[in-house]
């Protein structure tokens, strides 16, 4: 499938994300990595090869937003979905103005999950 | 025989008819020489027994008591009869002297061996040879008797021409010594009085004659101003003790009365200032008086140093400024009250802080008093009238402008030496304080509130985030399934294990719940002995600011000898801080009655405790107690709705239970009942336990019959 060569990152500390988010990509048809928090993420060979990065908000050390800094500063520009558990009406403006290509608030739906990742590939 | 006679006759009789005129002018030059009494009458005695031969002479005296007689001249009769006539007394019978007292004439007796008026006496006269007496009484010239004049012979006899002359002119001159010896006497007497009266006298006192020089000057005087008397007779009162800068005004002061009778310090009382001898200034009251004597008038002042006086006045002048800045500055008024009398007196503070001027009366002091705090001002006045014991409160008072303001009056009880009560009592204006108490309050109520609404953010949202993970999982997990299943050929197995996920991300979902739970409901409970009186008054001592505040009338009802329960102390007491507090809360808005609260402690049945607390307040709906214990449930602005909840769990936890009653009159109970240990109560019949919180929160309420 042509959507395997897109390469979609998960960076969240959440056990339950990371299981259950990469089997519903690749049922999306994405190539998928998952990573337990930012620093492992920064420290594996996957941040090159990245189209989109999923990336929880609130993760212990390097936040959300502190990884998408850092990707930016080291000239990486990767399209970035936030998730977030904390379902608060000002995160998402804020995590839009960051950059973000949207911001999806815990549970959220397969379809919705499905424009973000399309919208952040550019895919249409 | 005849005893007496006015008839001269005998012997005896002679010629010469009186004293020489050389002797009456020597005696008479003896009396205006002032010599004493007795030399004088002893000269002229002599000089009667010169003029007769044979003849004894005596004056005797009438003493004070008008009856007895003593010697004032004698020269020749026998002192043991003159000692013996003492016995003397004046009568109808007195022998010569006694009966002439007694009859106001001269008695010849010319024989006293046969004469009756001597037969009480006889045995007097007769040893010392004496045979006849003529006795003449002295009269003074307003006619009282002085004495009496007597004349002695050895033997019988008769006067005889020129003796009754002679008695008449000698009893004359001898009344003139007398009279005017007694007269002298008595001027001498009230002299020394004078004089003792001066020098005892505490206040200084200081004549002056008209050309303003001093005349007398008293001890007094010489111990105030640092003179003696020697020192300042004669001088000029203007020089001694007058200040230099006042001593031109006191000369022309003196001037203007001698010139026109017009004085300003005659007849009162005067305060001005005096120099003492060493040039020291001092501070005099003084009273000038006229001597009424004719010739050129003199002056008697009357000083007295009131350097003293004037320092005490000067202390208590300060003392009492003080005692009123202070007052001013601390907003204290101060005022005295005999309840008997209704005499109130006030200071000036206690007039500004009511806005009312003199005369203060409880009456007006009560249209002050603010319509709704009038029972209080009532029932501390009925409290003071009926127990006169010491008293507290607090009221407010609405001012004519309609400010309010806060007072707390705290009043002492005395008793004066009539065993009246009179109270001594502050007033304090406390609306300054009481201001920012209430907006201190506002703050801190506010700030509360605020801090429990982001404390509730922040749990729900860290209950949403727990929660929100396991339903993300859930959700992706069942969509994956889905999407498994649905693909050609169906992805069974991933769809298994992605089901299996979720099974696993619910059970997590209901884990978090679970330890959110156990979070919130209490770790394990303290339980220890507690004396559950002891343990309320201890939350009362840390309501007591606040129930005041609310002006709660406070009371309890403890009960004796209460057994102690098994608890937790700290838990207890935060249900009766709650209880406490609710009831307090509830009666905030009530103005239209008193606001009493009664905490009550009492034996339950079946070995437990009871505590309940009554208020006045607002009650509660019966349509909505189903609702009053719920978690988030309240009918406060300030009020999260955890209070009863809590508290209730708090005591299902000790086994007990909570409930609420509708009072008779207004208000409502909230009451909670323990056992004295909740190990001895089977499950079965205990309501509380956190298992069974649920079940419980079916509310027990009821009304009182």
């Amino acid at each position: 499938m042509s959507l395997a060569r897109f390469l979609v990152s998960v960076v969240d500390d959440d056990e339950s994300v990371r299981e259950s988010l990469p089997d519903l990509l690749k049922e999306f048809g994405f190539a998928v990595q998952a990573f337990s928090s930012a620093e492992e993420f920064l420290a594996s060979d996957y941040v090159d090869q990245t189209n989109c990065l999923i990336l929880d908000i609130a993760m212990p050390g390097m936040t959300g937003p502190d990884l998408q800094r850092e990707l930016r500063f080291r000239g990486k520009e990767i399209r970035v979905v936030f998730i977030t558990a904390h379902r608060d009406e000002s995160v998402r403006p804020r995590m839009l103005e960051l950059g973000g290509v949207e911001c999806l608030l815990k549970p959220f739906s397969d379809t919705a999950l499905l424009n973000a990742v399309n919208d952040a590939l550019g895919i249409h | 025989m005849e005893t007496q006679s006015n008839s001269a006759g005998g012997e005896n009789a002679r010629n010469e008819s009186g004293l020489s005129t050389e002797a009456v002018l020597n005696s008479l030059k003896l009396i205006f020489a002032g010599a004493p009494l007795s030399e004088v009458l002893t000269i002229i005695a002599r000089l009667v027994e010169a003029q007769r031969k044979g003849m004894l002479c005596a004056i005797w005296l009438l003493d004070k008591d008008g009856s007895h007689f003593r010697c004032a001249a004698a020269p020749s009769l026998p002192a043991a009869y003159i000692a013996a006539a003492g016995g003397l007394t004046v009568g109808p019978r007195g022998a010569s002297c006694g009966t002439a007292v007694y009859r106001r004439e001269t008695v010849y007796v010319s024989d006293i061996l046969t004469d009756s008026l001597w037969d009480d006496y006889r045995h007097l006269a007769l040893p010392h040879g004496l045979r006849a007496c003529w006795s003449r009484p002295l009269l003074s010239s307003g006619g009282a008797i002085l004495g009496t004049f007597a004349l002695y012979y050895r033997e019988a006899c008769h006067p005889r021409t020129g003796d009754v002359q002679l008695i008449e002119n000698v009893s004359h001159i001898v009344g003139i010594a007398i009279e005017r010896h007694m007269k002298e006497e008595a001027l001498r007497r009230s002299e020394a009085r004078k004089a003792a009266i001066l020098d005892s006298a505490l206040d200084c006192i200081v004549t002056i004659d008209h050309e303003g020089c001093i005349t007398e000057f008293n001890l007094a005087a010489e111990r105030t101003f640092g003179y003696s008397r020697d020192q300042v007779l004669g001088k000029r009162l203007a020089d001694i003790l007058v200040p230099p800068s006042l001593q031109d005004k006191h000369r022309r002061g003196l001037e203007r009365y001698l010139a026109t009778g017009e004085s300003r310090v005659l007849g009162r009382h005067v305060e001005m200032t005096a120099v003492r001898a060493d040039g020291q200034e001092i501070p005099v009251e003084i009273a000038i008086t006229r001597i009424l004597l004719d010739g050129p008038p003199s002056f008697t002042g009357y000083l007295r140093d009131i350097t003293q006086r004037k320092q005490a006045e000067e202390k208590l002048r300060r003392s009492e400024a003080f005692l009123a800045e202070a007052q001013h500055l601390s907003s204290t008024g101060s005022f005295s009250w005999r309840v008997a009398t209704e005499d109130i007196t006030w200071s000036a503070e206690l007039s500004r802080i009511f806005d009312l001027d003199a005369p203060l009366t409880l009456a007006r002091i009560r249209t002050r008093v603010h319509p709704e705090d009038l029972h209080v001002f009532d029932g501390a006045v009925d409290w003071a009238r009926g127990t006169g014991n010491d008293f507290a409160c607090d009221y407010r008072l609405l001012m004519p402008d309609r400010a309010i303001k806060h007072v707390r009056v705290v009043a002492r009880a005395t008793r004066d030496q009539n065993d009246q009560t009179e109270y001594i009592a502050a007033v304090h204006d406390v609306t300054q304080s009481r201001l920012s108490e209430e907006a201190l309050d506002k703050a801190r109520m506010e700030l509360a509130r605020v801090a429990r609404v982001m404390s509730l953010g922040t749990l729900t949202a860290s209950i949403a985030h727990e929660v929100n993970q396991p339903l993300s999982g859930i959700v992706t997990n069942a969509n994956t399934c889905l999407r498994m299943l649905a693909a050609d050929p169906p992805n069974v197995e991933g769809a298994r294990e992605t089901a299996r996920r979720t099974i696993r991300d619910g059970n997590r979902a209901s884990e978090v719940i679970a330890r959110l739970r156990s979070l919130f409901s209490n770790k394990s409970t303290a339980m220890e002995s507690v004396d559950l009186n002891d343990a309320t008054r201890e939350v009362i001592a840390l309501s007591l600011s606040q129930l005041q505040r609310n002006r709660v009338i406070f009371r309890t009802e403890l009960a004796e000898d209460l057994p102690t329960v098994k608890g937790d102390r700290v838990q207890l007491q935060q249900v009766v801080l709650n209880l406490l507090r609710n009831a307090s809360d509830a009666m905030s808005a009530v103005d239209d009655r008193p606001r009493q609260l009664l905490i009550r402690t009492e034996r339950d049945d079946g070995h437990r405790l009871r505590l309940s607390v009554q208020d006045t307040g607002a009650g509660f709906d019966p349509r909505t107690v189903d609702r009053l214990f719920d978690t988030f449930y309240t009918t406060k602005q300030d009020g999260m709705g955890i209070g009863l909840a809590v508290s209730r769990s708090i005591i299902e936890r000790h086994r007990g239970r909570l409930w609420a009653t509708l009072n008779d009159g207004p208000g409502a109970t909230v009451s909670f009942s323990i056992p004295l240990d909740p190990d001895s109560v089977s499950d079965d019949h205990s309501v509380g336990g956190i298992r069974t919180a649920a079940a419980a929160n079916a509310p027990q309420v009821m009304r009182n019959a």
